[in-house]
């Protein structure tokens, strides 16, 4: 009924004229360069398909601690990509570790030496970390394998990937990505992941006292001192699986599954945990107000850009490396754009342009500092030089401001 | 003693049985990990902690049902059950770090109709797959990234319970894709209880009863010619006290109760009143009816799954007419 008014009310088109919905699909290129470059007269900006200015983000919003069965959870809307993430806490105990007693006798080492820097510095506890503790940070988390991202786009996200077949390619190599990123941002702290064990050097009918006593983190007062800490043993650690699920992909999928997995350990909570004589296991409170947010280092947030080339065949040509001379020409010609760099494309966009940018940055204490790039990828392509690799630095700047606020709010 | 309470309680930790190890993914430490467990709450378990069931037998949950949240695919619906009443309290004053009961909340795509490849052969109706999968997440006990064969099951379960209902040979030579992924599901039982002779995986069944109604939103949100939307309801019979008689309750929640004797599930067209799918688990010769009710157990179970059925048909109807207004909206 609807459709047939509305039918009624439009003329008939005339038949070389399409509806803008199919010149998009039959014509990608053409129609996505038609919006950025609108002819001079028509008056129009230069805009997106999707009605964004080339350096817009989509309107992200971010909801955590949702899941019931997860230690920290969260859901990133990116536009129309969604991603889910929750993190689930497994314990690691040291006897498990196939290597655990060969290795030990370094870290403790390297692990008192620590100690006893930590107490002689006081370290205003900030991102002031020692040398030492970075080593052992990098050891922990790394060689016993304590973080486990795994993404999976097998959730009937986007047509292209059945459900059930082993992950594609796409997907391996995101999981892999989060994966270094988190490894080289060191986002986690392996301090947080570690279940000591003191053993007591009191009488018997003290045990159960010190037991209670016995944190997992490092105990805050430091009047204990050294001969406290001197024989403290690893029993164990967290290991955090981080399983991302994209239930809708629009584009991008990077961004919003690295918002979800921040935003997820944002909110992620351990449970106190100690290593009990007794039955000897490691044991954990379920008191909520024992347990203990992880401390993460900093907040690193990831835009991605794509470039799109008005030559819709560049990419096809040989690759002649311009010379001097050639490439004075074409900064001349820069007037007349030939590409354009565009902020978190989406599915669309993606399809039209081989080029890709992905940079990580982070600003020093909380937002006041200064931005610290952490990761630069750029393939695809070779349109994009430094000066605009310095511009995308500073677009993804402002894009961590929106995004701490965001995640704030979360 | 303390020990002994240990090891019998639910939570003991089953070894993280190492499978093969998947190289298309990343895997965790080697020597497998250990779920967390809980022991200052073991002495502390008291029958007045459970979980209990708020709601009138005949009171079914509320449902949350939304189409189209996916652009990507031809029909998406996304599907997320009230929080009991426990959970709400807990989530509202969280004091331990074990929930005490979960809702459901799952995602469906459908893809299609579309062109089967070429290597199948010829077939004059639309070809259904279905595709159940859990989120590693979803439940207290951390589930495998390749499906599993409960999984499998639902999967089989659910297509046996839309097949009736899809006007098959409207797409001769086409293939219809259903994939669900569950993000959180429900219990099988009290978290405190031990697994006994009554267990089976009742939260199964209102996961299928989540995935029928899920996936007939989203397979209408396709513009696909059914018969009538299925929707799926869970009966129970269950007793919440010793020795008593099982009573039946509908929309069951098994973290909210003592036991569950039976459990039933159905795909149900209300228009023509038609059941294309039914799943009766337990025995039901016991159930406590009224005097003059002349039903036996199992039917009275099965109406009472009907019944849930015809409600969550309600909240399908509303999901749809919501889906079409939008649906209108784009084309004029």
């Amino acid at each position: 009924m609807a459709s047939a008014t509305g039918a009624a009310s439009h003329p008939v088109p005339p038949s070389l004229s399409l509806p803008p919905s199919q010149f998009a699909r039959l014509q990608p290129h053409a129609y996505l360069l038609a919006h950025l470059s609108p002819p001079a007269a028509s008056n129009q900006p230069s805009i997106r398909a999707n009605g964004r200015a080339s350096s817009q983000f989509r309107v992200t919003s971010a909801n955590a601690g949702s899941l019931t069965h997860t230690n920290g959870s969260a859901v990133v809307r990116m536009g129309d990509t969604t991603s889910v993430c929750g993190v689930r806490a497994e314990i690691l105990r040291t006897e498990d570790i196939a290597s655990w007693s060969v290795s030990r006798t370094s870290n403790e080492a390297s692990n008192k030496r620590r100690r006893l820097a930590e107490l002689n510095e006081k370290p205003n506890e900030e991102d002031e970390d020692t040398a030492a503790d970075d080593e052992e940070d990098r050891a922990h988390i790394e060689d016993l394998n304590l973080l486990v991202p795994n993404l999976s786009l097998s959730t009937g996200c986007a047509p292209g990937f059945t459900p059930g077949a082993p992950p594609s390619a796409l997907a391996q190599s995101l999981s892999h990505q989060l994966l270094s990123l988190l490894h080289s941002t060191r986002l986690v702290r392996a301090d947080d992941l570690r279940i000591w064990y003191q053993p007591p050097s009191l009488g018997p009918e003290e045990l159960e006292r010190h037991n209670d006593d016995e944190q997992m983190d490092v105990d805050p007062n430091p009047s204990g001192g050294v001969e406290d800490h001197k024989n403290r043993e690893i029993k164990g650690f967290w290991v955090l699986y981080i399983d991302v699920m994209i239930i809708s992909l629009a584009g991008n999928p990077f961004d919003a599954a690295w918002a979800s997995v921040l935003a997820a350990l944002r909110d992620t909570k351990l449970p106190r945990s100690w290593w009990d004589v007794d039955s000897e296991m490691i044991l954990c409170s379920d008191n909520v107000s024992e347990a203990s947010k992880l401390s993460l280092r900093g907040l690193p947030v990831a835009s991605s850009f794509c470039v799109f080339e008005a030559d819709a065949a560049a990419g096809w040509r040989a690759v002649v490396i311009p010379d001097a001379e050639e490439q004075k020409a074409r900064s001349q010609k820069k007037g007349s754009q030939q590409r354009w760099i565009l902020a978190d494309p989406d599915g669309y966009e993606e399809n039209l342009g081989q080029e890709r940018i992905c940079l990580v940055v982070d600003k020093e204490k909380g937002g006041k500092g200064k931005t610290v790039v952490l990761k630069m990828e750029k393939h695809g392509g070779w349109t994009v030089d430094t000066d605009d690799l310095r511009q995308l630095v500073d677009i993804s700047a402002r894009r961590w401001d929106e995004m701490k606020r965001i995640l704030d709010q979360c | 003693m303390s020990i002994l309470n240990v090891f019998n309680s639910p939570t003991t930790f089953a070894l993280a049985t190492c499978v093969m190890a998947d190289r298309r993914r990343i895997n965790g430490p080697p020597g497998g990990t250990r779920p967390a467990i809980y022991a200052t709450s073991l002495p502390s378990i008291k029958d007045a902690d459970r979980a209990r069931r708020q709601r009138q037998p005949s009171e079914l949950r509320k449902i949350f049902l939304k189409t189209g949240l996916i652009p990507s695919a031809s029909g998406s619906s996304y599907l997320e059950f009230e929080p009991s009443a426990s959970l709400a309290a807990a989530r509202a004053n969280p004091k331990s770090l074990i929930p005490p009961s979960s809702a459901l909340k799952l995602a469906c795509t459908v893809h299609g109709p579309k062109p089967l490849p070429r290597s199948v052969a010829f077939s004059p109706n639309i070809v259904l797959t279905t595709h159940v999968k859990y989120a590693p997440f979803a439940a207290r006990k951390r589930k495998g990234h390749i499906r599993d064969a409960s999984e499998r099951d639902l999967g089989v379960h659910l297509e046996t319970a839309l097949r009736g209902a899809i006007i098959a040979e409207r797409w001769p030579k086409s293939g219809l894709d259903i994939t669900i992924t569950i993000i959180e599901a429900e219990d099988d039982r009290w978290w405190g209880d031990a697994p006994d002779s009554h267990d089976a995986s009742w939260g199964m069944m209102n996961v299928l009863a989540g995935c029928i109604n899920a996936a007939s939103a989203a397979i209408a949100d396709a513009h696909i010619d059914c018969l009538d939307l299925v929707s799926g309801g869970v009966a129970a019979l269950v007793t919440d006290n010793d020795g008593g008689a099982p009573q039946l309750m509908l929309d069951t929640d098994p973290a909210e109760h003592r036991s569950i004797v039976s459990a039933c599930v159905v795909g149900y067209m209300p228009a023509r009143d038609e059941i294309t799918a039914l799943w009766l688990k337990g025995g039901t010769s016991k159930a406590a009816l009224d005097e003059q009710d002349g039903r036996s157990g199992h039917e009275a179970l099965v109406d009472g799954a009907v019944d849930a059925a015809r409600g969550a048909h309600m909240v399908l109807g509303e999901a749809v007419k919501e889906s079409m207004e939008r649906a209108l909206g784009q084309t004029t």
